[in-house]
């Protein structure tokens, strides 16, 4: 049968003949639990987006008024950051809590908090990891070598990638190119080993990024003919483009419904959406100005004004993606979709009209935990909590078992089940 | 730890005992009272200095020289002590350091790094002996580089990872298969294409635009966002040389006025032939019938399309080309009162959508008259080769390639791309892949797969990659700092014979270089870096307030004055304090307004112009360097002092705290920025640094977030409400006045602020505005801190790593001053420097006795 999104959409909340599993020995095994991670590189406007009381009874912001529905199934934290000097460029550290700068100094460079929970997920899926934005991206996701991650910034190629399948003929090309490159890998290879003999020590650090990068991409060639053959699951996105303008709005909405497919399908446990900067949002009701030009206002009402509204239309577009999300009841196990999707929001600065990467805005939802509403993560001490206890409390939620990550000092109080 | 301690824990007496000094009490003596680790004055201890320079304190030496020597520190208002006391402790640093540098630091090693993409593409180019990478674009799909603080050359941020890797592939494939196919040779083809078959992108042929700019034998190209494609050879069907001939001309050159259309009559209306993104532009005569001919290579795939560039026809309304056509309207209403007439009664109310209003646009698309190329026809000829296979394919594999060649046709594409020679049998896992895939993809096929694997190789990928024999390591690096690209034959050939070694020989060679326009890559890329100028956009001026700027796409004028005068010192082998000091730059109509100046040409060509009022010249009055420093709506003395600091005159400040609340600023307010920043000098956490960097930025408060000049603040002042606000805001303020808290800010109550534009450096040196703060800059010591600045940059591009050795960057400064700071003598320094050269520093005997000296 073909599902389209048409299908799709009228399937949410009644009965619909379950889309297939992508992942191997998807029957029985246990329901999987899936991260999302949407952010902004510019903060938010800290009165629009802090509610002024503690606890599950606040008043909703502006900002996030979207979300009301999800009240009592989230968690909104204030006064948790990295401890980041003011300016940009440093928000890039908002899923690691570490400069690329001062990364070298672990074993793990800056990687993100989503790359390690897509290596713990990965192997089970055809995708381990999804990465999307428009134009361009903000940096936020981080390998193991401490290189960043782009994301896929036309929807359309997001499309494709997702679940375009090949012809027959078009698989055997790939085949044969897989191959090809293949081969290419084993040549260097053989010269890298001669390149690291005569290499000093300072050499070989950038050699040796080299070579991983180098191993890694033969194993994804691996992984990539493990998959070639099983067809990916259908999906349509045409609709969102029948208008005669194609927007941010609507171009957005491909994207969220695309990975809220993905998760559904399984093609993939793990996803992050940015909002880029430099992407013009004048789509956007009643924003004539630069994303950046509005963060700084000078405190001008409609400066402001514009600036919530775009910061209003990012929480819009993840409401509207949570609540398609919760409307999927998951198969065999309690509780929708949503109840097993780890959701982040956030920005590794602060508010950009100040340049502070201090109080970053952060909420948390879905994942089956018990949520408790506005939280102040400012302790006894008068310190705000790391955001990486944060990251402690979700990679543990994904079975990672420790009790560090990068700069936490603990965990934060996030129980579920 | 107090400062009665701090005697006994700073053990900079083994030093000054070492050498007969007694400094280190003139430190203690007038140094302590701020910097003692109580009370960490910008951030900065007497401890930090331990007891003489380590590997890990010696910038904190390198730091309290600069401040010393400035007479920054000690600050002359808080501090009592004698000039020769000063003179002493400068000595005393200065002599320090340089023992330190001098005792023999290991040579400066330069870590391999990865090619950026301007490189890689410039070096896949000359490897493979062709014009370009192609016109198909096959870069297209590669990974943006990093910047570090404005250089794309920079070893740290040029990060790899496995998917650059599977990108290099596929560029490199592609770019190959651009050059070397195999069959027969395919036939020459004729295209003509008429007018009727030259069609807009994106456009279905319904577009009222067009249709109302097409004749029987020509269209117009109105909108120059829009480009043109030929319907019967939309792509490059074969990839071979092909010759296109265009017919145009330019047409109603001076019909609207100039203020109108924002383009000046007398800039060339131009084609633009895009060919992929290889760009060819061409101006039009006026009203007769020009014929452009060209002759390229182009790549399967290729679109070829036409545009018309202009930086104008943007003027009216939101800058939207559309709004423009109202220009037609009040031209006809004046000129042609009739027409007008006709088509208000006629046309207007026959108008099906939009406004009846006359004067709208959508009523007089017909009757534009604005400056625009038009087309005859065209006609496209090809694929041609001269020869078959290819030249471009015989000059890589020769004309009978074998399996059994695969070494001796893959070792010169190797010496190239890997920047050295190869030995014997080193090319033997190349001529394994090349034989394992024949059988697969035959000769030809296997071939390519070679040269791919060739660019794969790290050799390639990895500038300074550890294989490489000095000489090959110096061409190579030689080549990449000024050519962005792989070294020539002749240039290893030079190194390798050892004739590289002196700096007369660098000089002669770096000369040539740039006379002969190789050096064209280095004088675009690194103004662009040093100076920032990717910052230009980040944080526009606020269109509303200044349209101009966005209308007329300022920036790109203001980035190329930058590089244009960079040109010019190169050009004329000028001082590089010219930067600095001159009284000049080089601009055009457009920034002509910005700059407030007359008597320049109408027109878009930058010239040289001299600037009577000691405001601007060089870069201090750069457009480009005070809009990428502004916010959209407000300046920032700060910002401004950062960039001068650090990119200027070397100098890095601290950044604040993490825990500082920095006050958002508040244009509805009627406060001057001085005095909204007034807490940096009340609060003495910030002041400590502040009241050393903001004397640097107040100087150009005078010039507005676009770099024009003002004389008082006018962005506080806001247009008065409307009535039921007024009213609104009134029962508010009643409410707040119940509560005991302030009213609501009104700003259109404001007066323009004055501007303050004068402070006092700590050194006692003060300014009254940015004339006398230009005078400042020229004396000894900002002269000093330029120079040192600029060599550091220039080290830091060519080398992909910020240098850190003190004394070697003061030699070099040095050396430039022999030279009176001659850029290119200055560039030949650096590249015959042991910081470039890599080479152990040499130990003069002089100090080599101190050096022997235990220090404690």
């Amino acid at each position: 049968m073909k599902i389209n999104r048409r299908t799709f959409l009228k399937g949410v909340g009644g009965a619909l003949s379950l889309p297939l599993l992508e992942s191997f020995g998807a029957i029985g095994s246990p329901t999987p639990t899936r991260f999302l991670v949407v952010g902004n590189p510019l903060g938010m406007h800290p009165d629009n987006f802090f509610p002024k009381t503690f606890g599950q009874d606040f008043i909703f912001p502006e900002t996030l008024k979207s979300l009301e529905w999800l009240r009592r199934r989230m968690t909104v934290i204030s006064h948790t950051d990295h401890g980041m000097v003011s300016g940009h460029g440093r928000e890039l550290s908002f899923l690691n809590g570490i400069l690329p700068e001062t990364a070298a100094a672990y074993p793990e460079k800056n990687i993100s908090i989503d790359n390690l929970i897509a290596r713990r997920t990965g192997s089970r899926v055809r995708f381990p990891a999804i990465n999307a934005a428009l134009e361009r991206g903000i940096r936020m996701s981080w390998n193991s070598n401490g290189v960043e991650i782009k994301p896929f910034t036309d929807p359309q190629k997001l499309f494709d990638h997702l679940f375009l399948n090949l012809s027959a003929s078009e698989r055997k090309t790939r085949r044969e190119l897989i191959e090809r490159n293949g081969s290419i890998l084993d040549t260097v290879s053989d010269q890298l080993y001669s390149l690291r003999r005569n290499g000093t020590t300072a050499d070989r650090v950038r050699l040796e990024q080299y070579e991983t990068s180098v191993r890694e991409l033969e194993g994804t060639f691996a992984d990539r003919e493990n998959w070639m053959d099983r067809n990916k699951p259908t999906y349509d996105i045409s609709e969102h483009f029948k208008d005669y303008e194609v927007t941010v709005e609507n171009r957005y909405n491909a994207i969220f419904d695309m990975i809220g497919y993905a998760f559904e399908t399984d093609l993939t446990r793990v996803a992050t959406i940015a909002f880029p900067n430099q992407l013009s949002y004048t789509d956007v009701d009643g924003v004539t100005r630069g994303y950046h030009a509005c963060t700084h206002n000078g405190k001008k009402p409609e400066i402001i004004k514009e600036l919530v509204n775009i910061e209003s239309f990012q929480i819009a577009q993840l409401s509207r993606c949570l609540q398609k999300l919760d409307a999927i009841q998951e198969p065999n196990t309690e509780g929708t979709l949503l109840d097993h999707t780890v959701v982040l929001f956030g920005s590794g600065m602060g508010y950009g009209g100040t340049h502070s990467n201090r109080n970053l805005p952060i909420m948390v939802a879905g994942g089956g935990f018990k949520h408790r509403g506005h939280v102040n993560g400012r302790g006894t001490d008068g310190n705000n909590m790391p955001l990486c206890n944060l990251f402690v409390t979700i990679q543990q939620r994904f079975g990672i078992e420790k009790d560090i990550f990068n700069t936490s000092q603990g965990s934060f109080d996030l129980a579920h089940g | 730890m107090g400062k009665a301690e701090l005697t006994g824990k700073l053990g900079l007496w083994a030093i000054a005992a070492s050498i007969g000094w007694a400094e280190p009490n003139v430190l203690e003596q007038h140094c302590s009272e701020c910097h003692n680790d109580d009370d960490l004055k910008g951030e900065f201890s007497l401890t930090d200095l331990g007891t003489g320079p380590t590997e890990d304190n010696v910038f904190f030496w390198e730091d309290s020289f600069d401040f010393v020597a400035s007479g920054e520190m000690p600050p002359v208002d808080e501090v009592d002590i004698t000039e020769t006391e000063r003179a002493a402790l400068v000595n005393f640093l200065e002599d320090t350091l340089r023992l330190f540098h001098e005792r023999g630091q290991p040579a400066p090693y330069v870590p391999p790094r990865r090619l950026n993409n301007r490189e890689l593409t410039n070096s896949i180019r000359d490897v493979l002996l062709i014009e370009d990478v192609g016109t198909h674009q096959p870069t297209a799909n590669l990974l943006g580089d990093t910047l570090f603080a404005g250089f794309d050359t920079h070893g740290d941020s040029l990060g790899i990872s496995e998917f650059h890797i599977e990108q290099y592939i596929e560029s490199l494939r592609k770019v190959v298969n651009g050059v070397i196919f195999e069959g027969v040779q395919p036939a020459v083809q004729r295209f003509r294409v008429p007018a009727q078959r030259m069609e807009f992108v994106g456009s279905r042929g319904n577009d009222r635009f067009e249709d109302a700019h097409r004749k029987f034998d020509s269209v117009d190209i109105i909108d120059m966002r829009k480009r043109i494609y030929f319907d019967n050879f939309e792509t490059v069907p074969t990839s071979g040389n092909y010759r296109i001939k265009i017919r145009g001309t330019a047409i109603d050159r001076a019909i609207y006025d100039e203020a109108a259309t924002g383009t000046y009559h007398a800039d060339p209306i131009r084609l633009r032939v895009h060919l992929g993104d290889r760009i060819r532009d061409f101006d039009l005569p006026d009203n007769e019938v020009f014929e452009i001919a060209l002759d390229e290579w182009l790549v399967a795939g290729t679109r070829v399309q036409l545009s018309y560039p202009t930086d104008g026809l943007r003027i009216l309304a939101n800058g939207n080309f559309k709004f423009q056509f109202r220009i037609a309207h009040d031209y006809l209403e004046k000129h042609n009162p009739e027409l007008h007439a006709r088509v208000i009664r006629d046309e207007v109310p026959l108008a099906k959508f939009r406004s009846t209003a006359p004067s709208h646009w959508v009523h007089w698309v017909n009757y534009w008259q604005g400056p625009r190329p038009r087309l005859f026809d065209a006609e496209v000829e090809g694929p041609y080769y001269s020869e078959w296979p290819a030249t471009r394919q015989q000059q890589l594999l020769g004309s009978e390639p074998q399996v059994g060649n695969a070494e001796e046709i893959l070792r010169p594409i190797a010496e190239r791309a890997w920047r050295r020679e190869v030995k014997r049998g080193e090319l033997a896992p190349l001529v394994k892949l090349v034989e394992s895939q024949a059988p697969k993809l035959g000769t030809i096929g296997a071939l390519k797969e070679g040269i791919v694997a060739v660019m794969v190789s790290p050799s390639f990928l990895l500038l300074n990659a550890p294989e490489l024999s000095p000489a090959d390591r110096f061409a190579a690096k030689f080549s990449y700092f000024l050519q962005s690209t792989t070294p020539d034959a002749g240039l290893r050939q030079v190194a390798a014979k050892d004739l590289l070694k002196d700096y007369a020989a660098v000089r002669d060679v770096v000369g040539r270089k740039f006379e002969s326009g190789h050096a064209t890559p280095f004088m675009e890329a690194f103004p662009k870096a040093w100076l920032q100028l990717d910052r230009i956009n980040f944080m526009a001026p606020d269109p509303d307030h200044f349209p101009l700027f966005d209308r007329k796409r300022l920036s790109g004028d203001m980035s190329a004055e930058a590089v244009r005068f960079f040109r010019h010192v190169v050009e004329n082998n000028l001082p590089i304090t010219e930067f600095l000091e001159a009284d000049y730059s080089f601009i055009n109509a457009d920034l002509a307004k910005i700059y407030d100046v007359d008597g320049v040409p109408q027109d878009s060509v930058l010239r040289h112009y001299t600037f009577a009022d000691g405001r601007r010249g060089g870069i201090l009055g750069m457009g480009a360097f005070l809009t990428l420093t502004a916010d959209s709506l407000g300046t920032s003395p700060i910002h401004r002092a950062i960039y001068v600091m650090e990119n200027l005159l070397g100098i890095h400040p601290n950044p604040p705290p993490a825990d500082v609340v920095i006050t958002e600023p508040d244009v509805r307010q009627a406060k001057t920025i001085k005095e909204i920043l007034a807490a940096h000098t009340a609060d003495e956490t910030c002041a400590s640094c502040h009241r050393t960097i903001d004397p640097y930025g107040y100087a150009f408060e005078n010039f507005d977030p676009q770099g024009g000049w003002r004389e008082a603040y006018t962005m506080q002042i806001a247009k008065r409400p409307g009535r039921e606000e007024l009213q609104r805001i009134a029962e508010e303020d009643k409410r707040l006045a119940d509560l005991g808290l302030p009213p609501l800010p009104k700003p259109w109550l404001n007066k323009p602020l004055p501007i303050d534009a004068t402070e006092k450096f700590r050194n006692g040196e003060s300014y009254n505005n940015i004339v006398e703060y230009r005078q400042l800059m020229k004396t000894p010591t900002n002269r000093h801190r330029f120079v040192r600045c600029f060599v550091t940059k220039l080290l830091t591009y060519a080398n992909g790593v910020e240098p850190d050795n003190y004394w070697e960057i003061e030699k070099l400064v040095q050396r430039s001053a022999e030279q009176e700071y001659r850029i290119i003598d200055t560039i030949a320094a650096v590249i015959d420097s042991p910081l470039f050269r890599e080479e152990r520093l040499d130990l003069p005997e002089a100090t080599a006795v101190l050096a022997q000296t235990p220090v404690q």
